[in-house]
Parts: structure tokens; sequence; C-alpha cells
């Protein structure tokens, strides 16, 4: 039998994971490049009024950093996965330091859905599982309308039906 | 208070038969005035030493006097606004003026009550109730105050209210004048510290020991400067008392610690010398127990024990005025005692943990040793800290998530941490276990969690733990989490992610023995 050593792929013979929609990519990259114009901008004022190296570093810094994100970015979002088992809910995600959250139907005390206005613009949407634990961390960001509602009614479905809280 | 309306029904039409405004009660007419006293010492430390010295004591006296009137109309209002009562099984609180708010607290989501009685409401026979409530990120509607008869009535009703679940209630009829009567304090005491042993315990703390250190400097510095103002003085004083007199606010917090069992599963807490508190907390509230043995305290073989209860939110560090107390201090036996009494079948003597794989010394070179993990029949044990140490004890049954995490330094090791969260604030943390070994762990707790709960959803009385303190036979070392030596993958991979048997996770049954020593000993070096 293989042994799963990769740390997002525990289990691969018995877990089938959902990856989240590829248009996260786009909407974190946009997100990004709004951070990265109003840094440029601000340092850019500064060069301007200032006529000082150190800002035009700033501008190089913070472009080397967004072009770093840039390429961390899209493999940041292929990272992310969920996987609805029979009794649980389970999340991972990140790059440098991996997670994976596994998360109770039965426990869960509410379920968030949210969206910002660029997910919005691309259709996407955010589930959010909360436990009564501060720790839990249970967020599926990049879901379809109709995959986060699906999600959402179906957690809150199995929530009601197993419920036991605390 | 005669809303004898059966609590069993459906909540709608509670809410329509519920005379809405006739029974509201009002706090005690003193209350104003109690929160006015508190307001100026509030108001005196907020003008501080550095006002005093620029407005002279007689201006001083003038601002604050007008700030504590001021306080005191500001009280007088809200306490005239303010208003509780019971309906059905919610406990229901309005305030505010301008901005009316109206909470509706389900009982059933109760996890704690406590009795608080500072200084001025124990000259008064006042008391404040705090209750706790999840969800609530600090003490959900604190009653400031009552009568000390009436808050204790409001408390066994409330919590008469909370333990009944709809099949319960039903059946026992809904009188909840009569249940308070028969709720005679039959409670009996299981431990009480001795105040000897708080002092001593509180004079072996760091703090204790810098005291010295700290008054000889804050002299030093005012011979070498020669400045010898009294506002000077004063005010480094209270700049150095609010850290290192910590010790003296925890005495004077833990003064007099009795607990006692009350009838119906609950446990009472009584403590506290300036401010008492006396707590109920219901046994199937228990979402974690800590157990710390601070560094100092090895020369008298002594511990403390923390319990967790949802609402009390994350604990701070160095935040004294959480109560969440179970043992202030305490030997080996009392705390073993007591562990098998909140969470019964529970044995401290038997919980031995493996400590992490030896490649990750490099990451902790002191205290890898005393780091570990432990999967008991019925909780979660684990352990880390080199000075000191700590073990946590999570109930599977009270898990709410378990989490994975993998930083870079831990990937390139091939080691991962394991969270179980609970929903107190703390988790049980499993830290750099070998990767494999995290994901069975993980994969376990979640099955165990599953099976823990599941006898307990379908009954009716509420989760009350059988009384007494004997492990079941089969709780010793037998169920230890006992992985491989080395890195040879566990065979807990084996494990399918639906309903296995419920036999212990003991993989390779090699020794059957586990890979470390209880929890006092030192165990062996690798």
């Amino acid at each position: 039998m293989p042994i799963a050593v990769d740390a997002l792929q525990p289990w691969p013979d018995t877990v089938t994971w959902r990856p989240v929609s590829s248009k996260l990519i786009t909407v974190e990259l946009i997100g990004l490049a709004v951070w990265q114009v109003i840094l440029v901008v601000g340092l850019g004022v500064g060069w301007l009024i200032g006529r000082q190296w150190g800002w035009l570093a700033g501008v190089a810094a913070v472009l080397l950093l967004g072009v770093w994100r840039a390429t961390v970015a899209v493999r940041a979002v292929r990272a992310w996965g969920y996987a609805e088992r029979d009794n649980d809910l389970m999340v991972r995600h990140g790059l440098l330091v991996r997670r994976l959250s596994i998360v109770p139907y039965a426990r869960m005390q509410y379920v968030d859905v949210t969206a910002g206005p660029i997910e919005r613009a691309f259709g996407l949407a955010t589930v959010q599982l909360h436990t009564a634990a501060a720790g839990s961390d249970a967020r599926v960001p990049g879901l379809p309308p109709e995959e986060a509602s699906r999600l959402r009614d179906r957690l809150t479905a199995l929530g009601e039906d197993r419920a036991e809280g605390l | 208070m005669s809303t004898t309306e059966t609590p069993s029904a459906s909540p709608s039409p509670e809410r329509a038969d519920a005379p809405e405004r006739a029974d509201r009660q009002r706090l005690h007419p003193l209350s104003p005035l109690l929160h006015g006293a508190k307001s100026l010492f509030v108001i005196v430390a907020a003008l501080s030493w550095q006002t005093l010295r620029q407005l002279g004591p007689t201006h001083f006296a003038m601002v604050v006097l007008a700030l504590a009137v001021g306080a005191l109309i500001f009280s007088a209002v809200g306490w005239w606004n303010t208003g509780y009562q019971v309906v059905g099984r919610e406990l229901r609180i309005s305030d505010g003026l301008l901005w009316r708010r109206n909470r509706a607290i389900p009982l059933d989501r109760l996890q704690s009550v406590e009795l608080r009685r500072p200084l001025l409401a124990q000259l008064t026979g006042l008391a404040e109730l705090r209750l706790e409530v999840v969800g609530g990120s600090k003490a959900e509607a604190p009653l400031a105050y009552l009568t000390v008869r009436e808050a204790s009535a409001l408390r066994e009703r409330l919590l008469e209210l909370s333990g009944r679940t709809p099949q319960g209630s039903a059946a026992s009829g809904a009188d909840p004048a009569a249940a308070a009567h028969t709720v005679t304090p039959q409670e009996h005491l299981l431990l009480s510290v001795s105040n000897r042993d708080l002092l001593i315990s509180q004079l072996l703390t760091p703090q204790a020991f810098l005291l010295p250190v700290g008054v000889a400097w804050v002299i030093t510095q005012f011979v070498m400067e020669g400045s010898w103002t009294f506002i000077g003085i004063a005010s480094t004083v209270t700049a150095m008392a609010g850290v290192l007199l910590q010790p003296i606010r925890r005495v004077l917090r833990d003064w007099d610690f009795r607990l006692a069992r009350a009838p119906g599963g609950r446990l009472l807490l009584r403590y506290g010398l300036t401010e008492t508190r006396s707590q109920v907390v219901p046994l199937h509230r228990v979402q974690a127990v800590r157990i710390t043995w601070p560094l100092l305290w090895r020369l008298t073989d002594w511990l403390y024990l923390q319990l967790d209860v949802a609402g009390y939110g994350a604990p701070e560090r160095g935040n004294d005025t959480g109560s969440d107390r179970l043992l202030p201090v305490g030997d080996r036996d009392a705390a073993r005692f007591l562990i098998g009494t909140v969470l019964p079948g529970v044995d401290l003597a038997a919980l031995a943990t493996t400590p992490p794989p030896s490649r990750v010394g490099w990451l902790h070179p002191f205290g890898l040793r005393f780091m570990g993990v432990g999967l008991h029949p019925d909780v979660l044990v684990t352990r880390e800290g080199r000075l000191a140490r700590e073990m946590t004890l999570v109930p599977y049954a009270r898990l709410q998530s378990v989490r994975v995490v993998q930083g870079p330094l831990q990937r390139m090791l091939g080691v991962a941490t394991v969270y179980a969260d609970a929903a107190g604030g703390r988790s049980g943390v499993a830290r750099d276990r070998d990767l494999a070994e995290a994901w069975a762990l993980a994969d376990e707790l979640a099955r165990r969690a599953r099976q823990a709960r599941q006898p307990v959803s379908p009954a009716p009385a509420g989760f009350v733990p059988p009384a007494g303190f004997a492990p079941p036979a089969g709780s010793a070392p037998l169920a230890g989490f006992v992985p491989p030596a080395g890195s040879v993958p566990p065979a807990g991979l084996a494990f399918p992610a639906g309903p296995v048997p419920p036999a212990g996770f003991v993989p390779p049954p090699a020794g059957g023995e586990p890979a470390d020593d209880s929890y006092w000993q030192r165990p062996p070096q690798a």
C-alpha cells in the first residue's frame, strides 16, 4: 500500500479532494495588483517629493515581492482543496505552512457565505464553517455560487441532522 | 416569575404568551452606587500621578469628584433601564437608554454561572451574577448587582432550566419554583486548599524572587538621581506593582479555595478574599483540563490545574481575571483525585505519552523529552514545556476540530503538528509528530470524537457523568498510543475513514507498554 507522505494528500485512496475554482487565481492576482498599485503610487509620490534613492529602492522591492507573490498565488490556489466525508469536512491549504482541518459536521455552529467585490465580479464566494472552538479553521474560498450554496445547504442539513454542538 | 409555560413547548407560543413587561425585574437599587464607586478607582487610575502633580491635590479632588458624580448619574440611568426576566428556557436582559438592547440568552447554551462578590458588594450584601454562554467573547450579561439570596436563587433556577433537555422537562413537569426548593445544596466538599500552601506556592514564583531585585533597583535609581519626590516614587511603585504584585493578586484571588460537588453532576468552586467568587460548572461543560508544573514548584512537588469552559474565550498570558482555576495549588494526589472527578475514568498516574521522533531534537534542544502525545480511552493527552511542564487533557467528546499544520522546517524534517481544538480556547497540541503518524493521529482523533458522541446524543438526561473516582479496568496504559520506534510507517494509515472496530489505536502490539514513563518521572534519555 502506498504511504501518503505528501502533506497535502493524506489518505489518497479514501478521500476525494475537490479543488477550488481556478478563477480564484485571477481574483487573488487582481487583489495583489491593487495593493501593488497603491504601494507603488505612494512610494512614487514620496520619490517625487523627496528625490531620494530610498523611495525607488522601495518601489523595486514592492515590485519584486509582487512578482514573487504572483507566482506563488497560482500554486497557492491550487493547494486549496476540500473534501466532504461522511462525517466531517476536510479543508487543506497553504504552501509554506501547510494546513489541514478536519471539522465534524456535528460540531458546526454556523456557516458563513461571503463574497468580496472582486470575488463577486468573477462569480465566486467563500464558505466558512464555524465551530465553538476559536482555533478551528475551515474556510473554503473560490467557490462558484451554486457550489457555495450547495455546500452551505449540505453543511447546515448535516449539522442539523447530527447537531451535538458542545 | 409566574410564567409556568411548559419549557418543552416550542419557543414561538412561549413568546406569544409571555407577558413582556410585567415580570421584568430590576437589579438592586444600590447597584449604581457600587458601579460609581468602582468607576472612582478607574478614574483615579486614568488620571494618574502625573495629573495629580500638575493640578495639585485640591483641583485633582474636584476633577475626580466631578467625574465620579458623572459616572454615578450614568450608572443610575443605566440601572433604571436595565431589567431581566426568565421566560420559558430563556433569560432576557434588556438595557441601554439610547441604544436599547434586548438579549435573549437560551439557557440550554449556559456553560457555567459565577457569583462574584467584590469587596464593596460583600460589605453591602450584594453579588454579581455572571453567565458564560458559548459565543460570548466575554461573560455574557453580568447581572450586577443582586442581593445574595436573589442571585443564588436565580442561579439555581437558571441551572435547573439549563440542565433540562426537552424530554426531561416534559417528564419532570415544569414548576421552576418547586424545582428551586428541591435543589437544597447538599453539596459535599471534595477538596480545600490550605492558605499556607497557597502563600508558599506564590512565594515560589519568579515574580516573588524578582521583587527584592526590583525594590533594590528602584532605590538605587533614586539614590543616584537624588530626586526624592513623592510623585516620582509613587508612580514608579505603581508601575512596578502592576507586574510584581501578581503573586499577591493570585493569593487574594485564590484565598480559601474550596471545591465541592453539588448534586446533578456540578462542580462548585468558591474562592477569593477581597472578591469572592462562587462558580458552578456542570461537569459535562468541562472542555479541557490543563495541568501545569511550574519550575519552582518542583521543590514541593506541586502543580496547578485549570479547566476550560466554552465561553471563557482564549486565555491570555498574565491575565488573572479569568475564572479558570480548578486547583490553584496542590500535590499529585489531589490532582489525580480531581481529574478523576472531572473526567471520570481518567487516571492521571496512568497517562503516558510518547515523545516525537528524535530527529526533531535540534528544533527543541531542551524540551524534546517532555513533549508527547497519548491517546487514552477517553481523553487526548498532550504534554510540552521544559521549564514549566504542561499537560493538556481534551476529552474526545469535546473535540471541535482537528488540524494538521506543517511549516517549512517541519516539511524538511518530515514532521507535522496536530492540533485538537476544544471550545474553551485551549487546544491539545501534539508538536512535531512524524508525518505519517500525524495523519493517523488526526484520522484517529476525528474517529474517536465521533464515536465518543454517539452514545451521548440520544441520551435524554443531558449526560451526567457517573460520580466517584473509579477508572475502568481497561484505562491503564493498555490503549496508549504507541507508534513504532524509529520512522517506520505506522500501520495506522490502514485505518479507513469509515467506522472501524472500536478497539484502541495500538498499531503494532509490540510491547503493549507505553514508550514513556508516567507524567512526573523524568523520561528516559533518548
